[in-house]
C-alpha cells in the first residue's frame, strides 16, 4: 500500500480535511464551533470542514473515513481534545480508510482553549491553532512505524507475591522469564504476614504455593541474592547486567541469629524471610541478560515511625502493626490467659490508625528525607481489625481500644471483619488529624502506658486509656529503588511510588515502552490486588512480545547527509546513550564522519536538532520546516 | 426449521462495560478471537454514562470512547449487542453459550445511523440515559457516542404510526423482526456483568424515590455531564438552581436493613468528585456530605479528599435517619450527628443526592454453574493468588461482577482475567487440563 499511497500523497494536490469536535459541550460551550469552521474553511489547501458532537465516536470517525475513501481529502486535521487522548484513535481510523496514518495533525482546542479561555478569545485562539495544524499538515510526509525484533524473554524484578505471580503467568504463556530477587529468599513481604483478610488463609500457605509453582517451571530462572546494576537497550531488546553475591550474614530481620543456608532445603519456608529457592552464591558473579520486557515488582516497606512518634522507641511497649502481625502469625499453640509481648501479658491494648499515612502538610512533620505520606495505605484498617478480632478470639479477657480517623474496610468481606470487631467489643475512639492521641508512660498504676485522646464520637470528651501495649498501624512506603529509577529513567509520582501512564485506564504501564508495573511498587494494595495487577502486567507483556516484534512510532531524529559535518555536538547533547553515534561514510570517494541514529533508542526529544549548527537534523513528523510554517500560520490567523 | 447459527471463538466475554472491553482487548492483543456479548443496545457500560472520573477529573466520555472504539475496530473482536445469554454450559472441553438476539425492529445490516427515523418519530418517552430528565423518541439511538450506531424501536411506546419506516432511506425498519437464537462456542469465558445501583425505592425512610428533589448519584452524573439533559445543574421539580445540596452517603451500602452489608467502595469518591464539580458549576452553592467514614483509599484519592475539604465542601459525620418532603420543594433531612453534641437535628436542602451503592446486575443461577457469595456477587474461589477464578472451569470474572470496584481496580482485574483466560487457552491447546 505504501508506495502507491506515497505517490498519491506527494504527487497529487494536497487536500486537507478539518474535523472539529464539540466534545459534548466541553469545547462548544466556549468555542463557537461553527464560526471556527467558517474561519478556517478558506485557508490554503483546505478541501472540507466538518463538525460533530463527538468526533471520536463511530459516526465522527466515519465522517473522516468517507472523505478519504471518496478522495476528497489526503491530509487530516482533527481539532478536539489533547492528542494524548485521541491521536491514536484518529490515526487508526485514517489507516483503516487506507491512508498513511501519519498524514494527520491534531489541534488541541479543549485543554489549550475551551478549558482555559472563554468567548471570542477562545474562538480566536482555536482558529490560530487549527490554521497552524493545517500549515503543518500540508508539509507532512508519509511515515512508517519502526519495527524492532523482540526477544521472547521477560525479566521480573522482585520476587514477592506480585513478582512470582507475574513470572508464573509469563512462563505459562511460553516466555522465558528471569526472576530477580535481592534477598536470598523469595516471597517478599507476604512471608511476614499471618492470616490474610478476609479469608483467614495463612499467608505462608499462599506464598509457598505460588513460589513452588515458579520454582517448578523450567522457563523461570530465579536469581536470588541478585541486583540489577546495568541497564541499556529498548523494548524488545533490553540488556541488563546483574550482580549476584553471597548474602551478608546474619540474615533475617525477624530473628537476628545466623541462618545456616547450607542446612536449608529448596522450597523450605522460613518465617519473615521467605522461601529458600535452592542455592546461595559462594562468590560474587556478574550476569548479562538480554530481555524483551521488564516487569517492576519491587514492592513496599513498612513505614518506620520516627523516634517519639506515639512513644515509638521511647517505650518498648509501643510496636508497629507489622511487628504485631509477625508475632501473632507464629504465636505458639499453647496459649495462656493473655498474649505475651516481650515477656509481659497484654491485658489492655490500643491500636492507633494512620501512622505514616494520610499525613497532612502543616500538621505532620516530614521525615529526614522530606517524605510526607499524604496517601492512604489502604490495607492497614482491615489488617488492624483482623488482628484485633484474632486477639479477642484467642484471649477473650484482653481489652482492645481502637483509635481511628476513618475505618476503611472497603474490600469484599472486610466490612464483616469490622462488624465482628464491634461485636467482639473492641472500643472505638475517633480523632481528628490535628488532635491525635498522645501516648505517655504512666506514672504508677497498673499499666505502663497511657493513651489520651479527644474523642469526637463522644462530643470531644478527653479520654485517658491505660494500656499494656500500643500498636501503631503503620502504612506502606515504596521500597527505595533510587538506583533503578535513575538507571532505567522510571517515572516516580509525588507520593514516591512508580507512576503509571494513566491512573485510571493504564495502571500497569509506565511511559517507558516495555516496562510494566506489578503490585505495591505502584501503590499500596493487598495480596489479591497485587496479584490482579501482576496478572494484568503479564497480559500486557505477553501481548507485546507474542508476535516477536514491536512497532514503535516513527517520530525520531533523522540526519541529512548533505548537511551533516560530523561535529559530534548532537552526540554530546543526546541524553540517551547509544541513540546517536558518529560513523564513517564514503562520500565521493572521501571518508567523512557523520551522525547516525539508532531509531529504536531515539525518543524524538529534539535536543540534537537544537544544537546542530548546520541544520542537518530533524525529527520525523516534527521538522523545523513544519514548525516554521505553523508559527507563520498562527501569527497570520 | 432454520438451523441455529453456531459461531466459534477462543474466548467469550459477557458484558461490554469497561471490564469486559478491557478483558476483550487484552485477549485480542494476544491474538485470540473474542466475542463480546452485551445486553444493552450499546457497549460502554456504566462508565460511558458518567460525567467525569475521580481523581483525575478526566471527562468519562473522552476516555471511554477510545476503549469502545478500539474494541469495535479490533480485528480479533466481534461485538454482539442487545443480546441475552440464556445458558452457558461446558461439554467436551468447550463452552457453549446459547444467546438470544433481541429484536431492534431495525435491520442492523441496513441501518446507517442517520437518525432520520428518530427525527420523524412523534412519540416522546423519558430518556433513562439522561436520568429520565429528558425525552427521547420511541425509535432512537441510545446516545451520540453509542457503539454500534444502530437505531432501535422501543415497542412499549411505539405507536406503530409508520413514519419511521416511511423516512428510512435504507428500508431498515422491520416491525416484524423476531428474537433470534444463536450459539457461541468458545474455550474460555470472562464474566464482566457489572452492577446496577441499589434500588431507590427500597428504603422507606429515604422516601422510596417519591420525593422529587431527591435524586440518585447517577442522575447527578447526568446533570453534571457536559452533554447532559439541561447542560446546567438545576433541580428537577421546578428548575431552580440549588443553593444548598446534600449528599447522603451509604444510601444502600453498609445497611443491614436492606440486606446490603458491604461497602460499595466508590460512593465516597464519586460524592467528593460531584461536590467538586458542583462547586465549579454553582460557585455560591453550599455542599454538604453526610458520611459514616470517608473511604478515600485509592491512589491519589486521599489527596483529592483533602482538596475537597480545602475547597470548603462541608463534611458532616452523621447518619441520615429520614428524608422528607419540605416546603417550597425543599428536602428535609433528619440526621443523627455522630460528632458535635450528638443530637438528632433537622436540616433543609434544595437538592439531595443519594449516594447509592452497587448490587450485581446479573445472577448466574439457572444460566451457568457459577456460585455467588453472601453478597450475591460472583464467588471468587482463590481471592488472593488468582482473584478472577470462579467455580466453573475455564470461566473467569472481572470487575464489579466480583464485588464493588472503582474503574482502575476494574481495569487491573480485567487484565488479570484476560491473563487467566489466555493461560487456560494455552494449557487446553497443549492438551493439559488447567
Amino acid at each position: 500500500m505504501s508506495t502507491n499511497q506515497e505517490k498519491k500523497a506527494t504527487g497529487e494536490q494536497k487536500k486537507v480535511g478539518i474535523y472539529i469536535c464539540h466534545c459534548g459541550g466541553n469545547i462548544s460551550d466556549h468555542v463557537d464551533v461553527e464560526k471556527l469552521a467558517e474561519n478556517v474553511k478558506d485557508l490554503d489547501g483546505v478541501a472540507v470542514v466538518h463538525t460533530n458532537t463527538f468526533m471520536c465516536s463511530d459516526p465522527g470517525q466515519e465522517l473522516i473515513q468517507n472523505d478519504i475513501r471518496d478522495g476528497k481529502v489526503n491530509r487530516v486535521v482533527v481539532a478536539s481534545c489533547a492528542p494524548s487522548l485521541h491521536e491514536l484513535t484518529f490515526r487508526g481510523a485514517i489507516k483503516r480508510a487506507g491512508m498513511n496514518p501519519y498524514l494527520y495533525e491534531h489541534a488541541n482546542i479543549r485543554e489549550q482553549v475551551s478549558w482555559v479561555h472563554h468567548g471570542d478569545q477562545a474562538t480566536e485562539k482555536a482558529t490560530g491553532l487549527v490554521a497552524g495544524a493545517v500549515a503543518k499538515a500540508l508539509r507532512l510526509q508519509p511515515l512508517e512505524p519502526i519495527r524492532v525484533e523482540a526477544r521472547r524473554h521477560a525479566t521480573v524484578i522482585g520476587a514477592g507475591v506480585a513478582g512470582l505471580r507475574a513470572a508464573c503467568d509469563l512462563a505459562c504463556r511460553g516466555l522465558e522469564v528471569a526472576l530477580i530477587e535481592k534477598s536470598p529468599f523469595i516471597g517478599g513481604r507476604t512471608a511476614s504476614l499471618g492470616r490474610l483478610v478476609p479469608t483467614g488463609e495463612q499467608a505462608e500457605e499462599v506464598i509457598t504455593q505460588i513460589a513452588a509453582k515458579a520454582m517448578a517451571n523450567d522457563k523461570v530462572t530465579i536469581y536470588s541474592c541478585t541486583e540489577v546494576v546495568g541497564f541499556e537497550g529498548f523494548v524488545g531488546n533490553f540488556r541488563l547486567t546483574l550482580k549476584r553475591k553471597p548474602p551478608e550474614e546474619p540474615y533475617s530481620a525477624a530473628e537476628p541469629q545466623k541462618i545456616r543456608m547450607d542446612h536449608l532445603e529448596k522450597g523450605e519456608f522460613l518465617p519473615a524471610a521467605g522461601i529458600f529457592p535452592g542455592d546461595v552464591p559462594d562468590k560474587e558473579q556478574e550476569i548479562f541478560l538480554e530481555t524483551g520486557a521488564i516487569v517492576m515488582a519491587t514492592g513496599f516497606r513498612s513505614y518506620v515511625p520516627g523516634e517519639g512518634e506515639y512513644g515509638y522507641l521511647h517505650s518498648d511497649k509501643v510496636i508497629t502493626l507489622a511487628e504485631l502481625v509477625e508475632l501473632i502469625a507464629r504465636y505458639p499453640d499453647r496459649r495462656g490467659r493473655f498474649l505475651q509481648v516481650k515477656g509481659k501479658p497484654v491485658r489492655r491494648m490500643a491500636f492507633i490508625h494512620c501512622v505514616g499515612s494520610r499525613q497532612i502538610p502543616g500538621i505532620h512533620e516530614p521525615d529526614q528525607d522530606g517524605r510526607l505520606n499524604e496517601y492512604c495505605s489502604r490495607t492497614c484498617c482491615a489488617a488492624t481489625l483482623q488482628a484485633a478480632v484474632q486477639i479477642r478470639s484467642s484471649f477473650p479477657e484482653t481489652q482492645i481500644f481502637d483509635f481511628y480517623r476513618d475505618i476503611r474496610t472497603y474490600g469484599r468481606g472486610q466490612e464483616e471483619v469490622y462488624r465482628e470487631a464491634s461485636r467482639q467489643r473492641v472500643t472505638f475512639f475517633r480523632f481528628e488529624p490535628e488532635d491525635p492521641p498522645r501516648v505517655q508512660k504512666s506514672s504508677g498504676g497498673k499499666f505502663p502506658l497511657l493513651v489520651s485522646v479527644k474523642d469526637t464520637l463522644t462530643f470531644g470528651e478527653q479520654i485517658d486509656v491505660p494500656v499494656d501495649l500500643v500498636v501503631l498501624a503503620t502504612g506502606m512506603e515504596p521500597t527505595p529503588i533510587k538506583e533503578l529509577v535513575e538507571m532505567m529513567k522510571l517515572p516516580v509520582g509525588a507520593d514516591g511510588f512508580l507512576q503509571e501512564v494513566h491512573p485510571k485506564l493504564r495502571p500497569v504501564e509506565v511511559a517507558n515502552t516495555g516496562i510494566l508495573l506489578a503490585g505495591t511498587c505502584q501503590a499500596p494494595m493487598d495480596v489479591g490486588e497485587a496479584c490482579n495487577a501482576a496478572q494484568a502486567a503479564a497480559a500486557k507483556t505477553t501481548a507485546m512480545l507474542a508476535r516477536g516484534y514491536v512497532e514503535l512510532d516513527p517520530f525520531v531524529a533523522r540526519v541529512d547527509p548533505e548537511r551533516c559535518k560530523g561535529t559530534g555536538l548532537c552526540r554530546e547533547a543526546c541524553p540517551i546513550e547509544g541513540a546517536i553515534e558518529l560513523k564513517e561514510r564514503q562520500v565521493d570517494g572521501k571518508t567523512v564522519v557523520q551522525a547516525q541514529i539508532t531509531p529504536a533508542l531515539c525518543t524524538g526529544c529534539g535536543i540534537c536538532v537544537a544544537v546542530c549548527p548546520s541544520r542537518a537534523l530533524d525529527i520525523n513528523g516534527w521538522t523545523l520546516e513544519q514548525y516554521e510554517a505553523m508559527v507563520d500560520a498562527i501569527v497570520a490567523a | 426449521m432454520k438451523e441455529t447459527l453456531r459461531l466459534q471463538y477462543d474466548a467469550l466475554v459477557i458484558g461490554g462495560g469497561i471490564a469486559g472491553l478491557q478483558s476483550a482487548l487484552d485477549l485480542a492483543d494476544q491474538d485470540f478471537k473474542v466475542a463480546v456479548i452485551e445486553k444493552d443496545a450499546t457497549i460502554g457500560g456504566k462508565m460511558i454514562r458518567l460525567s467525569k472520573v475521580f481523581p483525575t477529573l478526566d471527562c468519562a466520555s473522552c476516555i471511554t470512547t477510545p476503549k469502545m472504539a478500539a474494541a469495535a475496530h479490533h480485528d480479533n473482536i466481534d461485538l454482539f449487542t442487545y443480546c441475552e445469554v440464556n445458558s452457558l454450559d461446558r461439554s467436551q472441553g468447550r463452552l457453549k453459550a446459547s444467546i438470544t438476539q433481541k429484536p431492534r425492529y431495525v435491520d442492523p445490516d441496513k441501518c446507517i445511523g442517520c437518525r432520520q427515523c428518530e427525527y420523524q418519530c412523534p412519540v416522546y418517552v423519558p430518556d433513562q440515559e439522561q436520568g429520565g430528565f429528558n425525552l427521547r423518541k420511541a425509535v432512537y439511538i441510545p446516545f451520540s457516542n453509542a457503539i454500534p450506531q444502530l437505531a432501535l424501536i422501543d415497542v412499549e411506546h411505539c405507536a406503530l404510526c409508520g413514519k419511521c419506516a416511511k423516512v428510512c432511506p435504507t428500508e431498515a425498519i422491520d416491525y416484524f423482526q423476531q428474537p433470534e437464537d444463536f450459539v457461541i462456542e468458545a474455550k474460555t469465558a470472562v464474566l464482566a456483568t457489572g452492577f446496577k445501583l441499589t434500588p431507590m425505592d427500597q428504603k422507606k425512610e429515604y422516601g422510596q424515590g417519591q420525593i422529587p428533589n431527591v435524586i440518585s448519584s447517577l442522575q447527578m452524573e447526568r446533570l453534571l455531564a457536559p452533554h447532559g439533559p439541561y447542560q446546567r445543574v438545576i433541580r428537577p421539580s421546578d428548575g431552580k438552581e440549588p443553593d444548598s445540596i446534600a449528599y447522603v452517603q451509604c444510601a444502600g451500602s453498609r445497611d443491614l436493613s436492606l440486606g446490603i452489608s458491604y461497602c460499595s467502595r466508590v460512593c465516597c469518591m464519586y460524592a467528593i468528585k460531584q461536590a467538586m464539580l458542583l462547586s465549579g458549576a454553582l460557585p455560591l452553592a453550599d455542599i454538604t456530605i453526610y458520611y459514616m467514614d470517608i473511604r478515600a483509599f485509592g491512589k491519589g484519592y486521599e489527596q483529592f479528599f483533602q482538596n475537597a475539604k480545602a475547597m470548603g465542601i462541608e463534611f458532616v459525620k452523621a447518619k441520615v435517619g429520614r428524608i422528607e418532603q419540605g416546603e417550597n420543594h425543599n428536602v428535609l433531612l433528619r440526621i443523627e450527628e455522630q460528632e458535635g453534641d450528638g443530637r438528632v437535628v433537622r436540616r433543609e436542602h434544595d437538592l439531595v443526592v443519594l449516594s447509592l451503592g452497587m448490587v450485581p446486575d446479573w445472577n448466574p443461577a439457572g444460566i451457568c454453574p457459577v456460585g455467588t457469595g453472601d453478597d450475591a456477587f460472583i464467588k471468587c474461589v482463590r481471592p488472593k493468588l488468582a482473584p478472577t477464578l470462579t467455580e466453573m472451569e475455564g470461566v473467569f470474572v472481572a470487575g464489579v461482577a466480583a464485588g464493588p470496584k472503582d474503574i482502575v481496580d476494574t481495569i487491573a482485574e480485567a487484565g488479570a482475567a484476560a491473563m487467566e483466560a489466555s493461560n487456560y487457552l494455552n494449557s487446553s491447546a497443549s492438551g493439559r487440563a488447567a
